[in-house]
């Protein structure tokens, strides 16, 4: 038998060959050896614009193109290296400092080795992803050099040599490749001198000494940075490097909290069912309070204190372990801010500080002793800590610089430490390094979390950019941005290319031979018209109604078809799918897809054709449902009403044209649907929205603008149809794709969400809840009127509202059929297909449903995207289910920053005129704590905390400053009722009712609001300011 | 983890081994290495490696069912995947698995209709193959081995039925964009490349030119044989990789020929 040895001497391209070889650990513990083929080759092409070489061997892709070259032949140089220099940084460089690289003032030309690429995904996937699209876009001029591949710069691994030596050594081994290389290739007519110089990026002290040793310019991240110019506020990125962290850690021995368990200890822990894994979740009234919701328990494990929240932060994924039931306790009563209770923290100094300050020890106690004095009601609960951490939920936060903790000396260029406050009152404070203390005071800045060691009792972080001034409006519209990761950036270049390229003068094709028309039915003869909020520009909805010959009525829901003109997985679709919806803030919109389309080309403008998505009904005079059909189609719309013109048309009697006829079929429909609704049960329910008239004028008082949301008849006209459409839809889309089909539900809230309004409500007001089923609610819901309080309903509809779980994006396979249902429109299945302009949820389902019905689009290639891989799909409702969520915090956000501005401006102008008064109003009280209340206006849609010092008492001298009312504090002391929800706060040694003020919940109260400025704390940061005066 | 292809390959238009687009894995054959049978080979591409011994044609098994009496030779073919041919070592219970079965039929066929089984009536080639190492593209390496051992073995074919794979980068599951048509067809996929891709494997024939007409061959001559495709790729890139694989394929016929060639001499 012949040997089958690899006989690699007769071919000789197999000299070429070589392998890599690694080791691979699986979950189950097991190790794989895998072997990959490497074929090492010297067509690699260097990519600088300056070799005369690499241009003639650089091979071309499939399509026949060669890769542009992106080194500049000019790269930009520093005092140090006046010819220009290319950078090739080291993983640990791009680990310490991705916010220095990213930055648009400094590192251009960076050639980006695979080796460090690929270690870079190891050690960090988001990362790993930035730097990819630092790498993806053009302006930076980063350069992927597969170093591996380049039989010149391939490295093999050492007998002896640690995986980290060898890709140092790859990586100086490229540097010299490089400066050689480009020594020999440089084109004829420039100088020698223009040769760029490489520098190598690394923090490995080793590998620098190495550098040195082999003749390869080399430079630490911070020695680079110092070198250039603003170089203070480059250095303040550089991530706190593990070592400086190390060196801290052995020179000061003293830890503030205890150890995390490793992971083999967690993962049999959770394997056995003694540690419980879930979301750290902090009470937004309390910081020192937070929750996490395990598989395991229908109820949350409360977690207090410091201690047990062991350096977790809000968002992240963490294994917690039940504490002993001695240590069980009731939920806090009290209103705690970190700012309040730290406020004299020093940033520099660590040593005299316990992790849990002797006050807030203290006020810890009392908490103890509070929930230990009663048994009935406030039933302490299970408590726990936590002892581990599966995944960092860290992300950029945005605040702003705690004045007080700048050092006094804080004008020269001195490091020092400071504390950010972040806007997120759930986050900690963060312990930020910076040599540009004086400047950043007062501004809004962009940080980032590096790590929190057992050390610390903060967690540390650094600098990244400034927003700007604080209360500027472009700062913080972006901090608002950030703060809820909005994506606001412009379209990159790749998306708006993949628009009609007649732009604005884009029409509906006027031949019906045009492949448009293909599929396509011809509606423009209908009556078709929209209704929306006044100066809406995206329209992505028009209705009619017509009479059949047979006495029955034909009604049309013609939706924007916005399918047509983003065409799957192209550059728009995948930014539309990150996106995910539009965002509307007060005076900005956000767009999910470009301006061109959603504004104009998709937008069903009155008086032109555009293409739609319809759904026809045909419905008896009792809105009876007897068929329904879905068709592609072209329209033309009649009229763009708003809410009100429409009402205006309505009801004018004189009006009897076609088009206000058939609104008026409409109408009537409408009422028959809504009535049909509330009698399956669906739920009426009220959220605190106001809206904004910004634009109607300046001089005026902005406050008028304010306007709390009408409800007009033609509102629900077209919401009725409009849920009607969903509805019709979504039981289509299911039918056809029973795995795939992406529909919305709203899970049935479990009982135990709405224990404690109900136990409120039977205690002030002897009124029953009934949360058996969403109809059983409603009704009761209808029950609890005050007919002294009108307002009371809707604050009991309110805070129902907040026991309910959000409504999800699913894809059908995910969940059994039964559970589809939407609890709040007491529907047993609900999509989204209205709204594709501002909704990607929407525009996914115009897919499905196209591919439903048969069309196949304009070239005859039916598209089923979007039907095909669940996978896929579950990621993109993952994705929109957050992005709604975070759209929708952004918007009321955006609203109550215009409110507290609108106050301040107010304020002034009555500073002028000497007295700053405030604005009087009524509240109601939400929330009753040990030391404060909650209080609603609805006038304003805001809620806000009333501390102590906020109460105004009867007989007092009604002083108005922040400071002089916080001196109040001391003096005042409360008499707090858990179980009866009240509070009578009076003056210590005054215990007389007509000097107190007690107030309860769900009470009316007169409040007082003003906009003040925080003296003291964070200098320079507003807050809405609610005086009770009166209760 | 890895860098994969879809994620580095648009940057650098490089694949995760070094390879350009069209380029074949090494490829490496021998042929009558088992002096045991009828005809043997041994092939590699890449990290795939292949044995292949061919027994007969032989009188047929008795009770052979029908086609034992059509007058034509019986294909059998049995595919063995070593337990280490993998990652992770396997224990097999002696049973063929799937992937093996599937093999198994594709090549029964493929050559049940390929060879001139007229020639032996009555009578059985039974094709043995082990899978020594697998790192994708095992059908055509298969189908590859295959026409060598049966090369060696004497029994006369049209042509060298010679396979490869094609695989498409990007997102191939959509339609293509014509203002934005870039395609990324991939020769050869490796293990990695066809668990991440869409890919297909084609096998094509050519008619031998024999007498007057050895001069002209030219491509018309050649025929798709062999086509399969377990992944799913929208239909507008089926014909580049389609192009992609046959132009594989024809690189693959010139190596295999020489080594029947190198062998002879």
């Amino acid at each position: 038998m012949k040997s089958l040895r690899r006989d690699l001497s007769a071919n000789p391209q197999a000299a070429n060959v070589t392998s890599k070889v690694y080791v691979r650990s699986l979950k189950n513990g097991k190790v794989q050896k895998i072997v990959r083929e490497l074929y090492l080759r010297e067509d690699i092409p260097c990519s600088s614009k300056l070799c005369g070489q690499c241009p003639t061997i650089a091979p071309a892709d499939a399509n026949g193109n060669i890769a542009p070259f992106v080194l500049s032949d000019r790269p930009a140089g520093t005092t140090a290296f006046p010819r220009g220099h290319y950078l090739v940084p080291d993983t640990n460089a791009l680990l310490n400092g991705m916010d220095l690289f990213e930055h648009t003032g400094a590192f251009y030309d960076v050639i980006v080795l695979q080796t460090v690429l690929e270690e870079l995904k190891n050690r960090s996937l988001p990362l790993y992803n930035r730097l990819l699209a630092l790498v993806k876009s053009d302006e930076k001029r980063f350069y992927l050099f597969f170093n591996e591949f380049r039989r010149e710069t391939h490295v093999r691994r050492g007998p002896d040599e640690s995986i980290n030596d060898r890709n140092d050594r790859a990586v100086r081994l490229v540097a010299s490749w490089y400066s050689s290389h480009l020594q020999q290739s440089i084109r004829k007519g420039k100088k020698e001198k223009a040769i760029p110089a490489i520098v190598v990026i690394t923090d490995d002290k080793e590998n620098l000494r190495k550098c040195k040793e082999e003749n390869v310019t080399a430079l630490s991240l911070s020695d680079y940075v110092s070198g250039l110019e603003g170089s203070d506020m480059l250095l303040d990125m550089i991530s706190e490097s593990k070592d400086a962290r190390d060196s801290k850690e052995t020179n000061r021995g003293e830890l503030f909290y205890p150890e995390y368990y490793s992971m083999s200890k967690l993962k049999t822990g959770l394997g056995a069912g003694t540690l419980h894994q879930g979301v750290f979740n902090v009470s937004p009234y309390n910081y020192l309070e937070a929750s996490v919701k395990t598989a395991s328990f229908d109820k949350p494990l409360l977690i207090l204190g410091r201690d047990n929240s062991n350096r977790a932060i809000a968002g992240d994924s963490v294994v917690v372990e039940v504490l002993p039931q001695d240590q069980w306790k009731s939920p806090s009563t009290k209103i705690m801010d970190e700012e309040a209770v730290t406020r004299n923290d020093n940033p520099e100094t660590e040593e005299t500080e316990a992790v849990v300050s002797e006050r807030e020890r203290k006020a810890l106690q009392e908490e103890v002793k509070k929930a230990h004095g009663k048994t009935s009601e406030g039933k302490p609960q299970p408590t726990a800590k936590v002892v581990g951490v599966i995944k960092r939920g860290w992300r950029q936060y945005v605040g702003h610089v705690d004045s007080n903790s700048t050092g006094a000396q804080s004008s020269g260029r001195r490091q020092q430490n400071v504390f950010l406050l972040p806007m997120d009152k759930r986050i900690p404070k963060i312990r930020v390094r910076t040599r540009q203390a004086a400047n950043i005071v007062g501004q809004r800045i962009l940080v980032t979390i590096d790590a929190w060691d057992r050390d610390s009792r903060y967690p540390t972080g650094h600098f990244i950019r400034s927003l700007g001034e604080l209360e500027t409006k472009g700062a913080e519209t972006e901090a608002l941005l950030l703060e809820y990761d909005v994506q606001y950036k412009p379209f990159p270049k790749s998306v708006l290319d993949c628009l009609p390229s007649e732009g604005h003068d884009w029409k509906v094709p006027v031949s019906k031979e045009d492949k448009g028309w293909n599929g396509r039915k011809d509606l423009r003869d209908l009556l078709i018209c929209s209704i929306d909020p006044p100066g809406c520009q995206d329209i992505d909805d028009a209705l009619h109604a017509r009479v059949l010959p047979n006495g029955n009525f034909e009604v049309g829901v013609h939706i924007a078809d916005v399918s047509h003109f983003v065409k799957p997985n192209n550059p728009m679709d995948l930014e539309a799918s990150i996106r995910g919806t539009t965002v509307y803030l007060v005076d900005k919109r956000i767009d999910m897809l470009p301006h061109l389309l959603g504004t104009d080309l998709c937008s069903l403008k009155p008086y032109v054709e555009r293409y739609a998505f319809s759904v026809l009904w045909e419905m008896t005079p009792d809105a009876e449902i007897v068929s329904s059909n879905f068709t592609k189609s072209v329209i033309r719309s009649r009229e763009a009403f708003s809410y009100e013109q429409a009402q205006l048309r309505i009801d004018d009697k004189s009006q009897n044209d076609e088009l206000t006829q058939s609104m008026r079929t409409l109408l009537k429909f409408s009422k028959i649907l809504r009535q049909k609704r509330m009698d399956a049960g669906a739920l009426n329910l009220a959220s605190p929205e106001v809206r904004i008239e910004a634009d109607s004028d300046e001089v005026g008082d902005p406050l008028t603008d304010v306007k709390t949301k009408a409800m007009l008849d033609t509102n629900s006209l077209v919401e009725e149809f409009m849920l009607l459409a969903n509805i019709t839809v979504g039981t289509k889309v299911y039918e056809s794709f029973s795995q795939t089909a992406l529909l919305r539900r709203h899970a049935t809230p479990p009982p135990q969400n709405f224990e404690e309004l109900q136990n409120q409500l039977s205690k002030k007001r002897n009124m029953e809840l009934d949360v058996s089923s969403s109809r059983a609610l409603a009704d009761s819901l209808d029950r609890c009127v005050d007919p002294k309080n009108p307002f009371f309903n809707t604050l009991v509809r309110i805070l129902a509202t907040r026991c309910m779980t959000s409504a999800e994006y699913f894809c059908a396979g995910a969940f059994a059929e039964s559970e589809f249902r939407h609890y709040g429109l007491a529907s047993p299945i609900y999509t989204h297909f209205t709204s594709p302009i501002r909704r990607y949820a929407d525009l996914m389902v115009h897919r499905q449903l196209a591919s439903a019905i048969g069309y196949e689009g304009e070239d005859g290639h039916a598209i089923n995207e979007g039907v095909a891989t669940r996978n896929k799909l579950e990621d993109i409702c993952r994705n929109i289910n957050v992005r709604h969520r975070n759209a929708q915090h952004a918007g009321r956000a955006s609203i109550e920053y215009y409110v507290g501005q609108a106050l301040k401006a107010r304020g002034e102008k009555m500073a002028a005129d000497g007295v700053d008064a405030g604005i009087e109003e009524e509240g109601y009280v939400m929330r009753v704590f040990e030391n404060g209340v909650v209080i609603f206006v609805p006038r304003f849609g805001i809620e806000g905390v009333v501390r102590l010092e906020d109460f105004v008492l009867p007989g007092e001298s009604g002083a108005r400053s922040v400071a002089e009312r916080r001196e109040l504090v001391p003096h005042r002391t409360t008499d707090f009722d858990n179980e009866e929800y009240t509070l009578r706060v009076s003056e210590k040694g005054h215990p007389e009712a007509e000097r107190s003020v007690t107030v309860e919940l769900f009470q009316k109260v007169r409040v007082n609001i003003s906009s003040v400025k925080e003296e003291g704390r964070g200098a320079g940061k507003r807050r809405v300011r609610i005086l009770v005066t009166q209760a | 983890m890895p860098l994969d292809t879809s994620t580095t390959y648009p940057l650098t238009k490089l694949r995760l081994d070094g390879r350009r687009w069209n380029e074949l894995r090494l490829l490496q054959a021998q042929i009558s290495t088992n002096p045991a049978s009828s005809g043997s080979s041994y092939l590699s591409m890449g990290n795939t490696s292949i044995m292949c011994s061919v027994h007969g044609p032989a009188e047929g098994r008795r009770g052979d069912g029908g086609s034992a009496g059509s007058g034509h030779a019986v294909v059998e073919v049995d595919v063995n995947v070593a337990g280490f041919a993998g990652v992770e070592r396997k224990r097999r219970a002696g049973g063929s698995d799937r992937q093996s079965t599937r093999i198994a039929t594709t090549l029964r066929s493929t050559f049940q209709s390929h060879l001139h089984t007229y020639l032996y009536p009555h009578s059985t080639i039974s094709i043995h193959i082990s899978v020594l190492s697998a790192d994708g593209s095992l059908l055509a390496a298969a189908i590859n081995a295959c026409t060598l051992a049966l090369v060696d073995a004497g029994i006369p074919m049209p042509g060298l039925l010679c396979g490869c794979t094609a695989g498409m980068s990007g997102s191939a599951s959509t339609p293509r964009d014509p203002r934005h048509d870039e395609l990324d067809p991939l020769l050869d996929l490796s293990l990695p490349e066809e668990q991440e891709l869409p890919s297909l494997t084609v096998a094509t024939t050519t008619v031998v030119p024999v007498g007057e007409n050895n001069m002209d061959e030219d491509e018309e001559t050649m025929k798709v044989s062999v086509l399969s495709m377990e992944s799913k790729v929208h239909a507008t890139y089926l014909e580049t990789m389609l192009a992609v694989g046959i132009d594989g394929c024809s690189q693959i016929r010139e190596l295999l020929a020489d080594v029947i060639k190198g062998s002879r001499r």
